[in-house]
């Protein structure tokens, strides 16, 4: 009964739920939605998203914004391919190397100028992200690798599966190895956010920063740590993100990816004020709005309505978030603001 | 006193040239209670901070337990078992009692692991030794006030605490919660454990308090017996002067008049029942009561901040509705709220900013835009009117002390010339000098004319200055004094709390 | 000098020095009648926006769903412009009805961000997050996904006509700017703004109707994207949803370089002003030496970093100056806070 109890007092509860009717909505008007093959294919599609909003999750948690993801992403993608091209190697793991130092890097970069000048992150990131995808533009190149031109590394990875099944008709089909990683990165971040100090330092920071310095944590550390870990799996997220389209143009993600990140991570019931946020809302989240970018054609609605419902979702759902917690908040004077 | 724990010898202390401390001592008892006071800038926080090893002293030394520290750092006082409590308590909200309770040991072990077991362990064991029981699974955001407090004394509980210091502990919670803190300090004091509370001014603290501390301008006055000590004796200490108040008379024509303000039955639940009193021009009304005692809520309604569920108010005897602070506004109602810093001022804009942000429509020109020189000339009057020290009205208020910015409020609301002015704990965290330069302005405003309700807990500041007051009691009125001359505090005291002798504070 | 001017003289002198730079190494391409008339048709449309930004930021909030107004109100006077030979209505009818459309679907949208925000409680940030994909969704589905083109020649003059030989989108900017510069400095509900930027608690206890001043502020934020809308579509002869995408990190980069505080409280339509010319002078500038739009990302994103680091180092600067001055001012009979 208690535990009911617990678990109603969860924002994760809901939005489980009503990911929970959405599905079935889908499936009664198109039952392919709920076949494996489709399952499997939408889990590999939303892994990039998934290990994005893994990071960008870190950050709001201690009351935070990095938009500088997608732009570290893309560059740490383009600059690995490029240099295994050039230097005529087909090995994943160099490409999965050179991908994170360059995530580490200019996560540092971030942490350098967030740590060391007190400035808000949000406007750092901002300036960052032109920084880095600016120069990669320019100082790396424009030009988008074509299929012809991929090491195979990446297309073995990208068709690389856990297991296979059959289908009726005698194809085959896997889950992909991708949910693999982003499996092992949730399971990583978990236990880095459960069961170390920093960890708790990051929920610290966000509940009340200057109690985290006098209780003695190392700011500076967790900051330096969580910028080059969203540097990190940035890096990681190009080379899975290649791997699936088979293409890297390094436009690509830009633009694409941090509003749905921000979305699947608000979405999930992170607090943009920081301190409270949890892995699992988040991937709810994610899967919220990969089911509905992905799944509004299956119901027969044409693919422009696509954006309309994600935006009308994001707005009613947070709307009824926030207006829930209004009501259940004890102070006695509510006052109308906007942050 | 018994053995010593701690003995601060000679300490001095200099800022850019500004002698924070000189040649202070202080000697803490093993298990002693004590109080610390002076006003602000008296050199009471440099001094805690120079215990806590955050700041290093000039000169002078601190011993502990025996051993002699001449730079004491904040790692090694910890270790010697000093632990400071701040006001804000320090706590995060978002994590739960468990963790908040524990955290702290296992940053200072650096421990890199966390063992959640261990951390239930630390927080059960702590509240066990202080008697206390709250649930370690809630979220320490949605505990009260006073819960927070315990928490934060188990949490220095499992760093050793041989002394723990508090940070005006008293001035957020009910009295029954002062009583039961009480009862946590004697349960520490029988362990050993010594309290020093950090003060301003004399309240709850000094019943419980063996020996009291006075600090002024850097100096130290002396050690006295906390029985020894009254206000008006205490005041004097602190100030080095001692400050003479006359009663707030109001003639009887006044008293004929209709009044300005009448509130009737005004109810919201779970914040007060039944509310009902009036003002007339001239008159100063003091509401007084504990925290939590509806006085604050009762102001917040009248004031359109906080809509009441049932009863009346008039103003000038005509029935209103008050929805909003800007209705109030035009009926000529204003509120100068409890909390300055995050309720009263814009902190980082200017002066005259602050000063005109309530009166802006009167500031327009037939074109609709504001008239630069009519707020240049209006800022300016206030700023003379009020004697706010700045070299212009232009500078950022967070550039001035504590009662000047107090005088910066005060002139936002006067320039919109009310009628009936609520003030709410008008002198909180201000000087005495401040204080009571603030009270004759205050008491010039109800002489030319204006209604005023003056809010505070303070029963002395009531008693001085209000020609009547109210007594509010969990959520109700309990009482009115029609001749403040006629009783002392103690009996005012005894009302507010509905409490019978034992406990009158000494005054 | 406050820091304020502080600033603005720190953008005046990087605007002086790019553009002598650009005059004594490349006078023949840069001084010029075609390079100055270029430069001010091109910022006028993000430019617009950034005012927008800068009022929302004001107030302590933010406007990220400003490019999907201009894509919505866009869509909404191409489709009226577009039905004009169907009415039989002469064309300069046709065009304020267009405009007039257009603004008011704009107003609504910002009519709506405000209700978001003060009424469900919504951190702008999150519900104009939202918002942003609401809309762009209602100008994709009006549109069907594609775009719509072919506007009356009349029309085409707002955003590629001159007066006096004065680019129009520019002459638009300028009357909007002095407008913005107004309401900021002069007016009842810029002075508003600014104070609930600064501490919405103090100025809801102030007796200012919080929740009238953000509604306004979003409306008027959402004007200046439909005003970019009319510029926008009038230049390029078509409208698009989705169009300017790439606007919204500029136009908040801009605002920041000219002083605005993300955080609310304080605000300079003049800093803007200048952030937005001196990044389309280097813009122009860096063109002209054939450097790529890639570049110029790579020089803003740096400018931003560099311009944030200075305003660190100043602002310690001030602070040591004021507690110097507040430790050597004489001791009131108060003592000090």
């Amino acid at each position: 009964m208690n535990r009911l109890k617990k678990l109603l007092g969860h924002n994760e509860t809901y939005l489980g739920a009503v990911i929970v009717v959405f599905a079935l909505i889908i499936t009664i008007v198109n039952p392919a939605f709920i076949k494996l093959d489709n399952l499997f294919g939408l889990m590999k599609s939303s892994s990039g998203t998934a290990i994005l909003a893994i990071g960008f999750l870190l950050v709001l948690l201690t009351g935070d914004v990095d938009v500088s993801a997608p732009a570290i992403a893309i560059s740490a993608q383009y600059i690995a391919v490029n240099t295994l091209i050039a230097i005529d190697s087909n090995s994943l793991l160099l490409a999965f190397v050179i991908a994170i130092v360059v995530g580490l890097v200019y996560g540092a970069i971030n942490a350098f100028f967030i740590t060391t000048f007190k400035l808000p992150a949000l406007i750092v990131t901002l300036g960052t992200a032109n920084l880095f995808h600016g120069g990669l533009l320019e100082f790396v190149g424009t030009k988008a690798v074509n299929t012809g031109q991929l090491p195979d590394a990446f297309k073995v990875f990208g068709h690389a599966s856990i297991f296979d099944l059959t289908r009726a008709d005698g194809s085959s089909y896997g889950l992909s190895i991708f949910i693999a990683v982003v499996a092992v990165l949730l399971l990583v971040t978990w236990l880095i956010l459960r069961f170390t100090l920093m960890g708790r330092g990051i929920y610290a920071i966000g509940g009340d920063a200057e109690s985290a310095r006098r209780a003695g944590f190392n700011i500076k550390r967790i900051q330096y740590f969580i910028y080059m870990y969203v540097g990190l799996l940035a890096g990681i997220m190009g080379i899975l993100h290649i791997s699936l389209i088979r293409y890297g143009n390094p436009n690509y993600i830009v633009d694409t990816e941090l509003l749905r990140v921000i979305a699947a991570v608000v979405l999930g019931g992170a607090v943009i004020t920081g301190g409270k946020g949890t892995l699992v809302g988040t991937i709810l989240g994610v899967t919220m709005i990969t089911i509905l970018e992905k799944n509004l054609v299956l119901i027969g609605l044409s693919s422009y309505w696509q954006q309309f419902f994600v935006g009308l979702i994001i707005v009613v759902g947070v709307a009824l978030t926030h207006i829930q917690a209004t009501l259940r908040s004890h102070h006695k004077v509510v006052v109308i603001k906007s942050q | 006193m018994g053995e010593l724990f701690l003995e601060a010898r000679n300490i001095s202390k200099a800022y850019e040239g500004v002698q924070a401390l000189d040649n202070v001592g202080l000697s803490l008892g093993k298990g002693s209670i004590h109080c610390l006071v002076g006003e602000n800038g008296s050199g009471k926080s440099t001094l805690i901070k120079i215990i806590g090893g955050v700041v290093t002293s000039d000169a002078g030394e601190i011993v502990i337990d025996g051993g002699h520290f001449h730079h004491l750092s904040a790692i090694e006082s910890i270790r010697e078992g000093i632990q400071i409590i701040y006001q804000d308590l320090s706590l995060f909200p978002n994590l739960t009692v468990a963790e908040n309770i524990s955290l702290n040991q296992m940053v200072e072990r650096r421990t890199q692991v966390v063992d959640w077991k261990e951390i239930r362990a630390i927080a059960e064991r702590a509240l066990v030794e202080l008697g206390e029981e709250i649930d370690l699974n809630i979220l320490v955001e949605d505990l009260s006030v006073a819960r927070k407090q315990v928490v934060a004394i188990g949490r220095a509980l499992t760093q050793n605490a041989k002394l723990i210091i508090m940070d005006e502990p008293t001035s957020a919670i009910t009295r029954e919660e002062v009583d039961h803190l009480f009862e946590v300090i004697h349960r520490l004091k029988a362990k050993g454990i010594g309290t020093l509370f950090v003060s301003h001014k004399l309240n709850e603290v000094f019943e419980i308090a063996e020996t009291v501390t006075v600090l002024r301008d850097g100096r130290k006055v002396g050690d006295y017996d906390a029985s020894d000590l009254t206000n008006d004796k205490l005041t004097f200490l602190m100030t080095g002067e001692t400050i003479e108040y006359h009663p707030y008379t109001v003639d009887s024509q006044v008293v004929s008049e209709p009044p300005v303000l009448e509130v009737r039955n005004l109810t919201r639940k779970d914040e007060y029942t039944d509310v009902s009193f009036s003002v007339r021009r001239g008159e100063i009304l003091g509401i007084t009561g504990l925290i939590g005692s509806g006085r604050t809520e009762v102001a917040l309604s009248v004031c359109g901040l906080n809509q009441p569920h049932s009863g009346e108010i008039l103003v000038e005897s005509e029935p209103v509705t008050i929805g909003s602070p800007r209705k109030a506004n035009q009926l000529g109602i204003s509120y100068l709220p409890e909390d300055r810093l995050t309720q009263g001022l814009f902190q980082h804009q200017s002066i005259g900013d602050n000063t005109v942000i309530a009166i802006l429509r009167r500031l327009l020109s037939k074109l609709g835009l504001i008239d630069w020189t009519e707020k240049t000339r209006v800022q300016d009057h206030w700023v003379n009117e009020l004697a706010i020290k700045t070299p212009s009205a232009e500078v950022s208020a967070s550039s001035l002390s504590g009662g000047n910015q107090q005088r910066v409020v005060l002139a936002k609301w006067l320039a919109t010339e009310p009628k009936v002015f609520f003030l709410d704990g008008p002198t909180i965290g201000i000087d005495i000098g401040s204080k009571s330069n603030i009270h004759e302005i205050i008491r010039e405003l109800a002489r030319k004319g204006m209604a005023i309700v003056m809010i505070s807990d303070e029963i002395e500041e009531v008693r001085n200055n209000c020609n009547r007051i109210l007594i509010m009691r969990k959520g109700r009125i309990a009482g009115e004094i029609e001749d403040p001359t006629s009783v002392d505090d103690a009996e005012i005291f005894r009302q507010i709390s509905g409490k019978n002798g034992s406990e009158v504070p000494r005054t | 000098m406050t820091q304020k001017q502080a600033n603005n003289v720190t953008l005046v002198i990087v605007f002086l020095a790019v553009t002598a730079v650009m005059s004594i190494f490349l006078p023949d391409k840069f001084l010029t009648v075609i390079n100055f008339q270029s430069i001010v048709s091109q910022f006028p449309e993000y430019g617009l926006m950034a005012l927008g930004i800068m009022l929302a930021m004001t107030t302590g909030g933010i406007d990220l769903s400003l490019v999907s107004i201009t894509s919505i109100s866009g869509v909404t006077a191409a489709t009226v412009l577009v039905q004009y030979a169907n009415w039989g209505l002469p064309p300069t009818v046709v065009i304020i009805l267009a405009i007039v459309a257009a603004l008011a679907v704009a107003a609504a949208c910002g009519i709506l961000n405000g209700l978001l925000i003060t009424f469900a409680n919504v951190p702008a940030i999150i519900a104009t997050l939202g918002t942003n994909g609401l809309f762009l969704g209602i100008a994709i589905v009006v549109t069907k996904g594609s775009g719509i083109s072919g506007f009356p020649e009349e029309f085409l003059v707002i955003g590629n006509g001159r007066l006096l030989g004065i680019p129009v989108p520019f002459l638009i900017f300028i009357g909007v700017a002095v407008l913005v510069g107004l309401l900021m400095n002069r007016s009842r509900l810029g002075f508003e703004m600014r104070m609930l930027g600064a501490s919405p608690t103090v100025s809801q206890f102030s007796s200012v109707n919080n929740r009238a001043v953000l509604i306004k502020t979003h409306i008027l934020t959402a004007l200046m994207a439909g005003i970019a809308s009319i510029i926008i579509i009038s230049r390029v002869n078509s409208m698009r949803p989705g169009y300017g995408s790439a606007y919204l990190l500029i136009t908040v980069l801009i605002v920041v370089l000219g002083g605005t505080d993300p955080a609310g409280g304080f605000s300079t339509t003049l800093g803007t002003v200048l952030a937005i010319v001196t990044l389309q002078v280097l813009t122009s500038g860096l063109n002209i030496l054939a450097f790529t739009p890639f570049f110029r990302k790579f020089i803003w994103g740096l400018l931003l970093l560099g311009v944030m680091v200075i305003h660190y180092y100043r602002r310690r600067y001030y602070e040591k100056r004021v507690t110097q001055a507040a430790r050597n001012a004489p001791p009131t009979p108060e003592g000090q806070t």
